[in-house]
């Protein structure tokens, strides 16, 4: 993952307010609400809305979402969460859990809500046909951008193909090869650097 | 009972939900299908996942959870996935003095790890037939969305309406 390179000059238009737990609460629920995509697009907007209000400066931040993308779970919510309880403890932490799991929730509730009484129609049907179709597409530019990012060794290769070929060989067996693997790759790095 | 299969499913998903979203579908794939649901209804499941707000993780479990157990379902499932994320970053945060983790070595591994992790998705989505139609729509969005920065909401939503005019996959 790439960190955006630190901006020089002074922060223009910063308006300090204090970071209550429901401030907190507010600005990720807001941002939460109204940006698509995955984790890495949201990360960077919760980073800006933080900065601006004064909570956190620019490297303290991509310091702790290096942190958080450690942490297994969707890596907004490592971030807010561990962002939060440095700011302002554990009130804080609670309340960025709840800003960026409660809007989805909602919004998913009244879209099954939607499907419960649509979903038979056949415009509906194809909708979600055509909309599952393109799925694999923007997994494979995924992985594409990833491996592009990625400063290739013969050891990382060696230990993703091993692990991938395990994974679609054993895919029952899924949750322990990736526990196993990553211990194992983790102790393997700590005992044979290259 | 069902909510407590479901939510299982889920928790054991997020011990390792490492990566961005798209590397932890496959992992749930492997959970909820045939179970509980087909296949293509879970790629539909998670183009819906995809273009609305939030991780797909957890949109992706609140679906699920709704569509087999309803409101309490949702919200069993939803909770249940980022569980064990919570309780891992409490503790590190709680006793991060006596954790001696080298963060940098980890961070490689898990990179590795969640590389897999989308290559198996990748690989548990492709299409299951020689039919052109899904083939086609799966390599034009892999075009469009490696090669421009067009945000992937936009070809999940264009496609839904293309197949709902032109109806061409079944």
């Amino acid at each position: 993952m790439k960190i955006p390179s630190k901006r020089k000059g002074p922060n223009k238009t910063t308006k300090k307010t204090e970071p209550t737990p429901l401030r907190i609460f507010l600005t990720l629920a807001q941002i939460n609400t109204l940006t698509l995509g995955g984790g890495y697009v949201i990360v960077p907007v919760i980073g800006n809305s933080f900065q601006k209000q004064g909570w956190i400066d620019e490297e303290e931040f991509y310091r702790i979402f290096s942190r958080a993308q450690v942490f297994p779970g969707p890596v907004a919510l490592s971030t807010s969460f561990l962002c939060s309880y440095r700011i302002a403890g554990v009130k804080g932490a609670i309340a960025a859990v709840l800003g960026v799991v409660l809007p989805p929730f909602i919004a998913l509730i009244l879209v099954g809500g939607f499907i419960s009484l649509y979903g038979d129609s056949e415009l509906f049907k194809r909708f979600l046909n055509g909309a599952g179709a393109v799925v694999p597409g923007l997994v494979g530019s995924m992985l594409w951008k990833t491996a592009k990012n990625r400063k290739w060794t013969a050891r990382i290769f060696i230990e993703v193909g091993i692990l991938a070929i395990l994974l679609i060989l054993f895919p029952s067996a899924a949750f322990f090869i990736l526990i196993g693997g990553i211990v194992a790759l983790y102790l393997g790095r700590l005992l044979w650097k290259s | 009972m069902e909510i407590l299969k479901i939510s299982l499913a889920f928790f054991k998903i997020g011990i390792v939900a490492f990566g961005g979203g798209w590397s932890v579908v496959g992992l749930i794939k492997q959970e909820i299908v045939p179970n509980w649901m087909s296949a293509d209804a879970f790629s539909s499941l998670i183009a819906i996942a995809q273009s609305t707000p939030g991780p797909i993780a957890l949109n992706a479990a609140t679906l699920v959870g709704w569509q087999k157990a309803g409101f309490l379902g949702a919200l069993a499932a939803t909770f249940s996935v980022i569980a064990f994320p919570l309780i891992a970053m409490s503790i590190t945060l709680a006793f991060s003095k006596y954790i001696p983790l080298k963060k940098d070595l980890a961070d490689e591994s898990l990179r590795s790890g969640s590389m897999a992790m989308i290559i198996m998705t990748l690989w548990t989505l492709l299409p299951q037939n020689t039919l052109p139609g899904p083939w086609i729509f799966a390599l034009a969005s892999f075009g469009v969305t490696a090669f421009t920065k067009v945000n992937g909401v936009w070809v999940i939503l264009g496609a839904g309406a293309i197949n709902m005019l032109l109806g061409v996959l079944p």
